[in-house]
């Protein structure tokens, strides 16, 4: 245990202490920073002020219905009439015209477009208020002219006790998988972060299981500590230096949360959990953790064949090669079926189990028996790979013989 | 606390690398490996540290085979040197320390001791790829040696080293050795042998040729050497009974015999004719047993 503690904590501090790790760890932090930050950032750069009052010339029944159609619409200007004078901060709005409506704007600087939308969207109203009260309509004419269609929201999350026309309308649009915004969002961190590790922490362990042959330092450790013990320690150190810069991650999304308001943006695209979010949290991480576990064993595998630091990129392509495939897998079937006999498949493969996997698990009709079933592929892929990398890597570490069939078919005559 | 090789074997794809080797290495002692490049010198040491799997045959250390339980009482130098190019020295030894179950603190006080003993101590916190061939060697020297294993192996320990460097390192593994360690090393080079050596044993082609102490080696061997110094004319000890070969370079003669009962006719006939600077019996050189039962030169 302790000859596995001296591998796994000497990659995991070098690995750690390495100036990549820091600089890649610190530009995906600065970067989440900048994104909390954005609104800011863009007013940095936007040169148009906001106006505090808009005077409007015109006569008395224009600015009434003005008036009262701009007071529900929150705005953060006052209306007022002209006073003949337009100071810093002001806009003059002129009507020029009352049959077809016609106005002037007039500002000494930009108006920022969410007040000129505002803005817009009052003088639309007021002539449409106009034009009804031209052609004499009843109220009655007026109200329908003025109906918004009836629209059901069938989503999920959303309790389908609502009313009939919302059961009315999820029988008919059934074949609509039900997608939460917020497991959607699980999902992809899920797929983007383990694809993002694979491809990174991959090649860095490949680097490492072929660097340590190619200095030939490889034939002392193995003679202090047993092969497998030796990759397994590897293999659980990057994991660990993976999972840390995850930790980092979440740790500077989590501050930037506190640090800034998101309450606004959560709300808008409606991120709240459902009945399925938790079985989902759950099966990602799994997944997640599992996934990481048998790519990088295959790496590890794969960089133990080559005895040349050229062929490394050559050698780790299935890696790539697979997790990309599985990646697109996933990321292409959110908005079909989950049901579909590609994603049924793949998900059982089990290189692409860890990427299609937590898209099932988001919809409820998967039930819990195809997770586990996927649960248990990946642990004995893994306890495969682990041993065949183990013997693999047992046999390959004296080879220096170059190209992985030769290194293969050696393996399997000895 | 013996190491004992039993009809060790091992073959390549169809290809015999070592041939049915056995031999005892006692405790304490240094033993040499004699062999030219694919003797199956580095093999037979990569199976005794089960690295690779012998065909046939058994090695047993103090009477129990060798797996990892024992790892941390053995020290290995490959032949093949390699580092963590980009570690520090201290962060390097410090690593291979830990697989060798000792503590951060013991490998911090044994690694001043060693650098300074190899006049190497500004070397501690420099990244290896910094450091000349030499002094990588000597850092992977350190890196063997350093837990103060009972047996250590050393696989051409010397090869690439100045002079000054193989004194230093000889007078190290020497030292190692008056401890109490048992050391097996291979080499090439037939004065290390004799310099360091109480045993050897000569390997060609993987076949062991000759194994034992060396000076029963040398005395089993029978044949001696006779140097012979002086201003007369000795041709006619070419027909002299027993004398293999004969060389003349100037006064000096220099013959071959099959056994030392030979030497004394010899001496009685040149002092009949008579003053010698030099009538001198040698042991047979490892050299000259190396050529008789190889075939060959080194």
């Amino acid at each position: 245990m302790s000859k596995f503690l001296a591998t796994f904590s000497q990659t995991y501090l070098s690995k750690v202490r390495a100036k990549s790790f820091m600089i890649s760890t610190a530009i995906i932090v600065l970067l989440i920073f900048v994104g909390a930050n954005f609104d800011k950032i863009i007013n940095i750069f936007d040169s148009s002020e906001e106006i505090t009052t808009l005077k409007v010339e015109s006569d008395d029944a224009f600015y009434a219905q003005f008036e009262a159609v701009m007071e529900p619409i929150e705005t953060d200007f006052d209306v007022a009439q002209n006073d003949g004078e337009i100071g810093d901060a002001e806009a003059l709005l002129r009507v020029d015209g009352t049959e077809p409506l016609a106005v002037t704007l007039e500002a000494d600087q930009e108006i920022p477009g969410d007040q000129m939308t505002d803005i817009e969207m009052a003088l639309g109203q007021v002539q449409r208020m106009m034009t009804i009260q031209s052609l004499n309509l009843t109220q009655a004419e007026a109200e329908r002219l003025n109906a918004s269609p009836d629209i059901t929201y069938d989503i999920a999350g959303q309790d389908a006790e609502d009313g009939e026309a919302s059961e009315e309308a999820s029988e008919a649009g059934g074949e609509m998988p039900d997608i939460n915004p917020l497991n959607t969002v699980i999902f992809y961190v899920t797929v983007i972060v383990m694809f993002f590790i694979i491809i990174n922490y991959a090649s860095q362990i490949g680097t490492e299981v072929a660097m340590e042959k190619t200095s030939r330092v490889i034939e002392m450790i193995v003679s202090s500590v047993a092969p497998v013990t030796h990759l397994l320690a590897k293999i659980s150190a990057m994991i660990s230096v993976s999972l840390t810069q995850l930790a980092i991650f979440i740790a500077a999304i989590l501050i930037a949360i506190q640090l800034f308001d998101f309450s606004e943006i959560i709300s808008d695209f409606g991120l709240e959990a459902n009945d399925q979010t938790l079985t989902m949290i759950i099966y990602s991480v799994i997944f997640l953790i599992l996934g990481l576990i048998l790519y990088l064993s295959i790496a590890a595998m794969l960089g133990s064949f080559i005895s040349r630091m050229e062929d490394l990129q050559q050698a780790l392509l299935p890696v790539t090669m697979f997790s990309l495939i599985g990646f697109y897998i996933a990321i292409f079937n959110i908005w079909g079926s989950a049901d579909s006999l590609l994603v049924r498949i793949s998900s059982y493969f089990p290189l692409f189990t860890p990427f299609v996997m937590p898209l099932r698990s988001m919809h409820e009709e998967t039930g819990q028996a195809p997770l586990l079933i996927g649960v248990a592929i990946l642990i004995v892929s893994i306890i495969l790979a682990i041993l065949l990398a183990a013997s693999i890597y047992r046999n390959s570490v004296l080879s220096t013989s170059n190209g992985i069939f030769k290194n293969l078919k050696r393996i399997r005559k000895e | 606390m013996t190491l004992e090789l039993n009809g060790l074997s091992k073959s390549f794809n169809g290809q015999v690398a070592v041939d049915d080797i056995n031999l005892k290495v006692p405790a304490g002692s240094m033993y040499g490996f004699l062999g030219g490049n694919g003797a199956g010198k580095t093999t037979t040491f990569r199976m005794i540290l089960g690295l690779l799997q012998p065909s046939a045959g058994s090695i047993t250390y103090n009477d129990k085979k060798i797996n990892y339980d024992v790892t941390n009482e053995i020290g290995y130098l490959p032949e093949e040197r390699g580092l963590h190019p980009k570690l520090k020295v201290d962060e390097q030894i410090r690593y291979l320390g830990q697989l060798k179950g000792m503590s951060k603190r013991d490998i911090d006080t044994k690694l001043t001791e060693w650098l300074e003993r190899f006049e190497v101590p500004e070397n501690r916190s420099k990244r290896i790829e910094k450091l000349s061939k030499g002094n990588q060697q000597k850092i992977q020297l350190i890196a063997s040696i350093i837990h103060d294993p009972k047996l250590i192996i050393l696989d051409e320990p010397f090869s690439g080293l100045d002079p000054v460097n193989v004194e230093i390192l000889k007078t190290a593994v020497k030292e190692l050795n008056r401890r109490g360690a048992t050391i097996i090393f291979s080499t090439h080079r037939m004065e290390h042998v004799e310099e360091l050596c109480e045993s050897l044993c000569i390997l060609n082609k993987g076949k062991q040729v000759v194994s034992g102490n060396i000076d029963q080696i040398k005395s089993d061997f029978g044949q001696k050497e006779i140097i012979i110094e002086g201003d007369h004319d000795v041709e006619f000890l070419r027909n002299m009974p027993g004398v293999l070969d004969m060389k003349q370079i100037r006064r000096k003669s220099i013959l071959k015999i099959e056994d030392e009962k030979y030497a004394e006719p010899i001496f009685n006939e040149i002092v009949k004719l008579g003053y010698f600077k030099r009538f001198q019996v040698n042991e047979p050189s490892i050299n000259d047993i190396f050529i008789s039962k190889v075939g060959h030169e080194l």
